[in-house]
């Protein structure tokens, strides 16, 4: 295990200098180099320009530095702890990024607190009678919710439960401090598509369990059905979602993206989002930092849950 | 009163019923006139005013004082005014600095921290009077020398300020004869071209006549500072306005609080008379989103209402639907020096291959008005009418043929979609009327930020252009030969000569008649397909008073209530 952590940890790093070289090689041309001129002056201001005035502002703004150089002092600085300066929100970047990856982290929190008991019931429950009519009730419910699309249950439900009954905000800018009713529609939308996911994984594994052989024996030993359930099958369907359940940590991730721009929530997703649009360098690359280490160290847990709960599998 | 010596041309041209009133006072204020005399020579009675010193409406009876406007638009930076590129921006900034005069919504454009101007009988010099009694957020008193520092500053080409494209701050440079490795020739300010002639007197010595001064200094990026100011903004607002700045969080919200003490403690007194509202709190939300936050109540006022959303608007209940019709337009330019858009023959077939009103009607249904591929609007006062090109698909595949495209060309039109996704839906529509003349044309969508990198660059773009109060403006800026916003690098000497002349010329019915060559011109050479003139639509909840939709899209709020 103590092996398993230290390569994974080794991995991680690998990933994140590579990743950040790459991000400021991307970054380091003359198209970005516009873009950020743009981003500051617009359009019509950066034609104003004479292309010896344009270096001139370049020089200023430190844009012409050598990439060499400046990923050296930028690394330097990551290392003492120092993000730097956003841009385009001109804060600190650690400040942006403890704010919104605190408020991701209350939306994560809340969708894997519910997801988890309800996913994992109606999944063991479809599983374990497999074509019954409640099975045949979850698993179209699940099919249904996962195939459509984020971005239109997001609507759908904005016109429902905001502009239809009015009982939540349509958005969730959350201005006038922070409110679990702003909360609602985020949370919902990811919980429809992540549970129907979760069941349908729960489901096959249920499924696949209980027509194998020890289980039939365990059944026609005499044993009660219910310590079948609970002692025979549970343990063994669980592992497939349960590894599942660490990875969608990861997941949850890219589909902040679309539900907290869509509603406006000021967390980790959106924040990226903003980054990429604008060019804002130093956030982005923190951002990629975060999102290295979110998904190494759910691929770890995943891992460790993974030998805990099989054990015939061991990590050497 | 020293009047200016053209004024009484125009009062017999007034009366002569050779100049129509709304005319007639847009011309009389640019040359110095108080709006309210301009309004009662042409015999109109002026929206009421505070007083007819101030560039503000008269105080509803029964205004309230206190409480909070909420205003849902994207909050922005607030890095230099000067090079302010959102109208975000600027929203944000207005309520602390102010301009030197003020355009108001109906277009008329007032004195505000200037008390008068004067120009000149040939429109070269301009006299700039400095409001007295206006205090700065410091305590310090608004001088002349501040005023000529804000100008020389909006006037120099390293600064990378649009400005520099207004013809007032454009004639306080010259070229210095040296040209970029661009190929572009290099400015330089001019000299003794801004003068502080006394405590309160500015006087700018221009290089060619400008009569646009007034409009100029109350455009977006006009905001004055006080000469300490170093970018953000945002750190350390000394403004002259009634609000300051109490917390700006980008893309999430901007606080203004009203402001009592000046920063060394002592009483403020704003020169503008009352304010009403003790604060006002701008939300970010997303243009898309900006209806749908009203409609729930968590704000109070909107920046824009997308054309699409007007029947989401009209369901809520008590919203107020403001609009106005404005010179904001859609430039599908070709530039006229790359292939195949050299061959005049190839622009003249994607024009008449056009149907200007059916594209309008479809973006903007009944509002709006259609545009004749001249970028001069009948709401500019010098709009000289020409008939409207009639689409014509057969003459179109003859020129194509003619430039040896008989088996139809592939084009590629880029559009940013700056203004909103009305821009595609009009390429779109574009797209499907050419195909019938043969021309394949494929619409390239990129990211708004993306597209202002590379606007200047593509042969085939779709711009947007903003309102501008006068239609020489918009000439001169972008289709004179080496203009910095020459995108589409149309260049022709005669005219460029044509629009020289009408812009120093006065005297309406001429300036009138030298439009016409101008527009004439520009037409014929087929450089742009503009569908439309749009209209700008706000919305506001019933609770708000005195926010009006404005054709330049500005936002003010000074004399803004809460019932």
């Amino acid at each position: 295990m103590g092996n398993l952590i230290v390569r994974r940890v080794t991995q991680m790093l690998l990933i994140m200098l590579t990743v950040s070289l790459l991000l400021f090689a991307i970054f380091d041309s003359d198209q970005f180099r516009e873009k950020a001129a743009v981003a500051e002056l617009g359009g019509f201001g950066v034609a104003t320009l004479s292309a010896d005035d344009y270096h001139e502002w370049l020089e200023k703004k430190g844009l012409n530095e050598r990439f060499l150089a400046r990923y050296g002092r930028w690394l330097e600085s990551v290392l003492h702890g120092d993000m730097g300066q956003s841009i385009e929100k001109d804060i600190a970047v650690s400040v942006l990024l403890k704010e919104s990856l605190t408020n991701t982290g209350i939306l994560a929190f809340f969708v894997f607190l519910i997801m988890i008991p309800v996913s994992l019931t109606l999944g063991v429950l479809a599983g374990m009678n497999t074509g019954s009519p409640l099975d045949r009730v979850i698993s179209i419910v699940a099919v249904l919710t996962t195939s459509i699309p984020q971005i239109a249950t997001a609507v759908l439900l904005t016109v429902i439960l905001a502009l239809g009954l009015g009982w939540v905000p349509t958005k969730s800018a959350m201005a006038d401090g922070w409110s679990f009713r702003g909360l609602v529609l985020p949370l919902l939308t990811l919980l429809l598509y992540d549970i129907g996911y979760l069941v349908r994984m729960t489901r096959a594994a249920m499924t696949e369990v209980m027509a194998s052989q020890y289980i039939r024996t365990a059944v026609l030993k005499g044993l009660p059905y219910r310590r079948v359930i609970l002692r025979h099958a549970l343990r063994n369907a669980l592992i497939v979602p349960v590894t599942l359940i660490f990875l969608e940590l990861n997941g949850l991730l890219s589909q902040v993206v679309v539900v907290e721009v869509f509603f406006q929530y000021a967390g980790f997703g959106r924040m990226l989002f903003d980054a990429a649009n604008f060019g804002d360098l130093q956030v982005l690359q923190a951002a990629t930092l975060v999102a290295v280490c979110v998904a190494v160290g759910s691929q770890l847990l995943s891992d460790a849950a993974y030998v805990f709960l099989n054990p015939r599998v061991r990590f050497t | 009163m020293n009047e200016h010596s053209l004024l009484p041309r125009l009062r017999d041209q007034l009366h002569g019923g050779r100049m129509d009133r709304r005319e007639f006072i847009r011309f009389a204020t640019l040359l110095g006139v108080a709006a309210g005399t301009a309004y009662a020579m042409a015999g109109m009675s002026a929206p009421a005013m505070a007083s007819s010193t101030l560039p503000f409406p008269a105080a509803e009876p029964g205004a309230k004082r206190g409480g909070k406007l909420r205003v849902g638009e994207m909050v922005a930076r607030m890095e230099d005014p000067a090079t302010y590129n959102w109208n975000e921006m600027a929203n944000q900034t207005r309520p602390i600095l102010e301009y030197l005069t003020l355009v108001g919504p109906d277009n008329v454009v007032r004195p505000m921290l200037i008390e008068s101007w004067k120009p000149s009988a040939d429109l070269k010099t301009w006299t700039l009077q400095v409001r007295s009694g206006v205090m700065w957020h410091n305590g310090e008193e608004l001088t002349a020398e501040h005023v000529a520092w804000n100008i020389r500053r909006w006037s120099d080409p390293a600064l990378g300020s649009s400005n520099l494209g207004l013809s007032t701050f454009a004639a306080l440079t010259e070229y210095t004869g040296d040209k970029d490795s661009k190929g572009r020739a290099v400015r330089r300010p001019l000299k003794n071209g801004v003068e502080v002639q006394d405590s309160r007197t500015v006087r700018l010595n221009l290089a060619k006549p400008v009569l646009s001064v007034a409009e100029d200094c109350g455009e977006f990026c006009t905001l004055v500072v006080h000469p300490s100011f170093k970018p953000p903004l945002s750190h350390n607002p000394i403004g002259t306005g009634p609000y300051t700045l109490v917390e700006l969080r980008v893309g999430d919200r901007c606080i203004l609080k009203r402001i009592t003490k000046t920063t060394d403690g002592r009483d403020f007194h704003y020169w503008g008379g009352d304010v009403f509202l003790d604060e006002i709190h701008f939300h970010h939300y997303e243009q898309e989103n900006q209806t749908a936050a009203l409609a729930s109540g968590s704000v109070d006022a909107i920046y824009e209402l997308p054309v699409e959303q007007i029947e989401l608007a009209r369901s809520i209940p008590g919203a107020q639907i403001l609009s106005v019709e404005t010179a904001q337009t859609l430039c599908c330019r070709m530039q006229v020096d790359v292939k195949p858009f050299n061959d005049i023959r190839v622009r003249r077939a994607v024009v008449k291959a056009a149907d200007n009103g059916a594209i309008k009607k479809l973006v903007f249904g009944e509002h709006g008005s259609v545009a004749a591929n001249f970028h001069v609007a009948p709401i500019h006062p010098e709009y000289f009418p020409l008939p409207l090109q009639v689409r014509d698909v057969a003459g179109a595949r003859q020129l194509l043929k003619e430039a040896g495209y008989e088996n139809g060309i592939d084009l590629n039109i880029v559009v940013g979609n700056n203004d909103g996704p009305w821009q595609q839906a009009a390429c779109e529509a574009l797209r499907d009327q050419v195909k019938e003349a043969g021309i394949n044309l494929a619409v390239t969508v990129v990211p708004a930020t993306k597209f202002w990198e590379i606007w200047t660059k593509v042969p085939f773009g779709a711009t947007s252009w903003a309102h501008r109060p006068l239609g020489t403006m918009a000439l001169s800026q972008a289709y004179r030969t080496g203009a910095s916003w020459n995108e589409s690098h149309f260049s022709d000497p005669e005219f460029d000569k044509a629009l020289s002349e009408a812009e120093a010329t006065i005297d309406v019915p001429t300036r009138k008649a030298r439009m016409q060559k101008v527009e004439t011109i520009l037409r014929d050479a087929a450089v742009v397909i503009q569908p439309m003139w749009r209209p700008v639509f706000i919305l506001a909840s019933a609770r708000v008073h005195g926010y009006k939709a404005h054709p330049a899209r500005q936002m003010q709020l000074t004399k803004v209530w809460m019932s």
